[in-house]
């Protein structure tokens, strides 16, 4: 193997283990995997390399003579001591094979580093609600207001339909503060290990346009939605929102709270996307090049963290999608994303 | 005191404009100050504010002006220089949502009398309006 070219890598085993190797291999620009083996039809894993397009078998033998001349590493997470034998016995180009506590060594270091990725995810989230933190007081202090007059005026009133008038106030008042705090809850629930769920774009879409408001002081944004029924993505809702959140927030502080917003959703070709289209000033092309670098931001500090675009990234490709920009100058900015459609 | 026709009016402490997108914030208002013994009007944004303050040949009597900054068609801040561009003896309150202070310093640059934050106790609001009740006597 010439230094510098990518390793190819077969996993066999598609439990918890190979599908976590899988997911690290997929975003790893030195690591290609030409394949995913594991007896259990239902595994995991071979359902994910489906939806990444990596090989996936039932059949460990016909896998590794099927794919044996562009593989340089075997990795065997299958914990079933009979697969050394197995490996040996059709493995005839004598290709390495990290198996028993290696393997695991491996797998346990692969563990880590999602547990650490998730935790910076959601790290991300919490300095992003850091900067909506104006705007939450704002909507809350509106409903906030009218409890404390009611309240007040109860005290010293008297009639009793009018106390009863202002009680009915006072509950619909709090449950549009409730309804508040449900979605930021939902926004910076922490998860990194649920079973991926169908998710509608057209609502997370429209989840991340009610907190991405307030992100700006201003509020007169023209919103226009274009959507197709039922977009929806395989993945996890919290990742998907964060991914939605961080663009349309861009896109609503691009234009400092005034403009036009237009958000589309599509179903074509096996995939759904999603378009975040604004009428702010535009990227210029310098620019353009590193917003999806970590920590690159042009926002004043307090802003913004510098990882939003790069973790959607992150997120887009882990589930097998892409995520395009195009902007103009004194025009405005539009992202794309393309998910595997799972409708 | 005067009424929107110019007729005088005995029992008012003085007449008070609340500009607020929001229903439940003029609401909170109107319920405040009326118990203290202001006339309140009440405006759904700074463009319906500014149309009443120039409606006809006899600018709306309006002692003080409170105002939100968060608002659709012409928002708190636009609303706020009109006032003090073309009716600069009117004081002007702001009532908001966002406790600001880069916002509130702003605002008080621009000669705004106070900069009050939602949720506000009723004697506070009225307290803050006859404060600015004593601006309007030295303007004017």
């Amino acid at each position: 193997m010439v230094s510098g070219d990518p390793i190819s890598v077969m996993i066999l085993g598609a439990g918890t283990g190979g599908t976590s190797l899988l997911e690290l291999f997929a975003r790893s620009p030195g690591v290609q995997v030409v394949g995913i083996a594991d007896k259990d039809h239902d595994a995991p894993g071979l359902k994910r390399a489906r939806e990444l397009n990596v090989p996936a078998s039932q059949d460990v033998a016909d896998l590794i003579s099927r794919s044996r001349d562009g593989t340089s590493l075997i990795i065997d997470v299958t914990g079933d001591p009979a697969m050394a034998g197995f490996i040996a016995k059709h493995n005839s180009l004598g290709i390495q094979v990290l198996d028993g506590v290696t393997a695991r060594l491996l797998w346990n270091l692969v563990q880590h580093e999602a547990r650490i990725q998730a935790q910076l995810f959601q790290a991300e989230k919490l300095a992003t609600i850091g900067t909506f933190t104006s705007g939450i007081a704002h909507d809350i202090n509106n409903p906030l207001y009218l409890v404390m007059s009611l309240a007040e005026d109860m005290l010293d009133e008297s009639e009793p339909a009018v106390i009863q008038d202002h009680a009915r106030d006072i509950v619909q008042a709090v449950r549009r503060i409730a309804a508040i705090v449900k979605g930021l809850t939902l926004y910076a629930r922490f998860s990194w290990a649920d079973d991926l769920v169908e998710v509608d774009l057209n609502g997370a879409l429209d989840e991340a346009l009610k907190l991405a408001r307030y992100a700006t002081v201003l509020d007169e944004i023209d919103v226009a939605r274009d959507y197709v029924a039922r977009p929806v993505v395989r993945g996890r809702p919290e990742e998907i929102l964060q991914v939605c959140v961080n663009i349309v927030t861009n896109a609503v502080q691009a234009m400092n709270g005034r403009g036009a917003l237009r958000l589309s959703t599509r179903r074509e070709d096996g995939m759904a996307t999603a378009t975040i289209a604004d009428t702010g000033p535009g990227i210029p092309q310098d620019v353009l090049d590193k917003i999806f670098d970590p920590f690159f931001t042009t926002k004043e500090p307090g802003k913004g963290t510098g990882l939003g675009l790069h973790i959607a990234q992150t997120i887009v490709k882990k589930y097998g999608g892409l995520i395009a920009v195009s902007s103009r100058e004194g025009r405005g900015t539009t992202f794309r994303l393309q998910f595997p459609s799972a409708g | 005191m005067v009424d929107m026709f110019g007729i005088p009016q005995k029992n008012s402490r003085g007449r008070v404009l609340v500009i607020d997108d929001e229903a439940d914030v003029r609401k909170s208002v109107t319920m405040a100050l009326t118990k203290s013994g202001y006339e309140v009007i009440e405006a759904e944004d700074g463009q319906q504010a500014i149309g009443m303050m120039n409606s006809g040949d006899n600018p709306l009597a309006v002692d003080v002006i409170i105002c939100d900054i968060r608002m659709p068609n012409v928002n708190g801040i636009e609303a706020v220089s009109y006032f003090r561009a073309q009716y600069p003896s009117r004081p002007v309150l702001v009532l908001t949502g966002f406790p600001d202070i880069q916002l509130a310093t702003s605002l008080m640059k621009q000669g705004v009398v106070d900069y009050l934050v939602k949720p506000i106790e009723r004697e506070k609001l009225a307290a803050a309006v006859e404060s600015a009740m004593k601006h309007r006597s030295k303007a004017a």
